[in-house]
């Protein structure tokens, strides 16, 4: 307990401190701390879709929700009680549940959001893709993302196929059912 | 994208299908190779490094490399712009292999080889170059959708542009240093401070990289701002700034 307490006296030093420096201008809205906090803590809403930025130094994550016409870049701010923060890295696809503490919003929680295989799809790890290059059987590698991916860096014997063309490409693949076929793209996206 | 290519293959009856779910991140993670198409070998935006020996360059090369001799790689790793995509070749498989791995250690984020056989260029004297090697690196990035130039970045600062300047490093960070007449707003507190900037002109937005920038930008996008961002190593020293493409 008394530890906890050491601990807590200069975090709030700090934390006021933050916010002086060369924004002169910034409002400070830490001094009021705790109390505030727990007053505007009214909704908890949840961001679905593509991690396109975290930055350490600002404590900031940019994610991007909705689709096409509709997407939009959110920001919302961490602190060291955001949990699975690990979770959040550039390119990756997660869920965000955040909070609204006075105008800001704060991740509480961060899931990734897995990619779900179709039935009858397994995972394959990179060490035995890897192997299976090597052993030279028979298999069809697919890259499915955008054609500048490929071109900049691609597995060895890749080809290109980026998914939104893999229906009028389904024809250039080998006939034969049984094969093994082989994809991958840019993550877990 | 993969798992849905996989389910489209699955619709078309074919039955042995698998995704490598951890993708070219976790490939590059174990310092597996990637390689570089021939297009973008030959068109490519790169920085292409000839590893072999000065006189075998000399004889034939493929057009715009760089000759970089893998033994004296370690001395020349200073001179490879980190941002640049990076194509490597050499007649030694496993020095051009041990070449990306040490590429990649110094923070260059693409790192591909070219795939195969060289003589579809250095056996073809239409697809290939010879004479005198060159040595030095010219790369110039070409700005993305959404980024500013350094060319034009520069220009803003002289106020040669209709467009203002915006810091989004943290208040310790500009402690350091900061451009003249530039905004600051750390990012953390942009989406609640954007009424303080101008609509009417260009919004250049910069951090110490680039990564924070193009956070900044996207919120400003969205918000209906003009809004551009600098790729770039920006480096303040006692009041003073650089920048390093």
């Amino acid at each position: 307990m008394r530890r906890n307490a050491a601990v807590f006296i200069p975090v709030s030093i700090v934390l006021v401190m933050l916010t002086w420096g060369c924004a002169r201008d910034t409002s400070v809205t830490t001094a009021t701390g705790g109390k505030t906090r727990t007053v505007q803590k009214q909704s908890a809403s949840i961001y679905t879709g593509k991690i396109v930025g975290r930055s350490n130094k600002a404590g900031t994550i940019s994610i991007v929700v909705g689709k096409g016409d509709r997407a939009r870049t959110m920001m919302v701010r961490f602190d060291d009680r955001t949990r699975g923060l690990e979770h959040a890295v550039k390119g990756r696809a997660a869920i965000i549940t955040w909070e609204l503490r006075g105008s800001e919003k704060v991740a509480t929680v961060i899931k990734p959001k897995l990619a779900k295989l179709p039935p009858g799809v397994t995972e394959i790890k990179p060490a035995e893709v890897r192997k299976l290059i090597e052993s030279g059987a028979d298999h069809v590698l697919i890259d499915s993302r955008p054609g500048n991916r490929y071109d900049q860096a691609h597995l060895p014997g890749a080809v290109s196929i980026p998914v939104d063309r893999m229906k009028t490409a389904l024809k250039t693949l080998p006939p034969r059912k049984d094969i093994l076929l082989v994809f991958y793209c840019g993550g877990y996206t | 994208m993969s798992p849905r290519a996989a389910g489209l293959a699955k619709e078309a009856g074919y039955t042995n299908i698998k995704v490598m779910l951890a993708g070219v991140p976790a490939w590059k993670k174990k310092g597996y190779p990637l390689y570089a198409s021939d297009e973008f070998v030959n068109r490519g935006n790169i920085v292409l490094i000839d590893l072999r020996a000065r006189e075998k360059s000399r004889r034939s090369r493929i057009p715009r490399s760089v000759t970089i001799p893998f033994s004296e790689l370690d001395d020349r790793l200073d001179d490879i712009p980190p941002r640049a995509p990076v194509v490597l070749y050499s007649d030694n498989a496993e020095e051009a292999e041990d070449a990306a791995k040490k590429l990649r250690k110094e923070g260059i984020k693409n790192v591909s080889l070219v795939y195969g056989d060289l003589g579809r260029w250095l056996e073809s004297p239409a697809a290939s170059e010879s004479g005198p090697v060159v040595t030095e690196i010219n790369w110039v990035r070409k700005p993305g959708r959404g980024e500013v130039s350094v060319a034009d970045f520069t220009r803003a600062l002289s106020g040669r542009e209709n467009a203002v300047i915006l810091d989004v490093r943290t208040p310790e960070e500009c402690e350091a240093g900061a451009f003249p007449g530039a905004l600051h707003i750390p990012l953390d507190e942009l989406p609640r401070r954007t009424g303080e900037l101008p609509v009417n002109k260009k919004i250049y937005i910069h951090c110490t990289t680039g990564a924070r920038a193009e956070m900044a930008y996207r919120q400003l996008i969205k918000d209906g701002y003009r809004a551009y961002f600098l790729v770039a190593d920006i480096t303040c020293d006692e009041g003073a700034c650089e920048i390093d493409e």
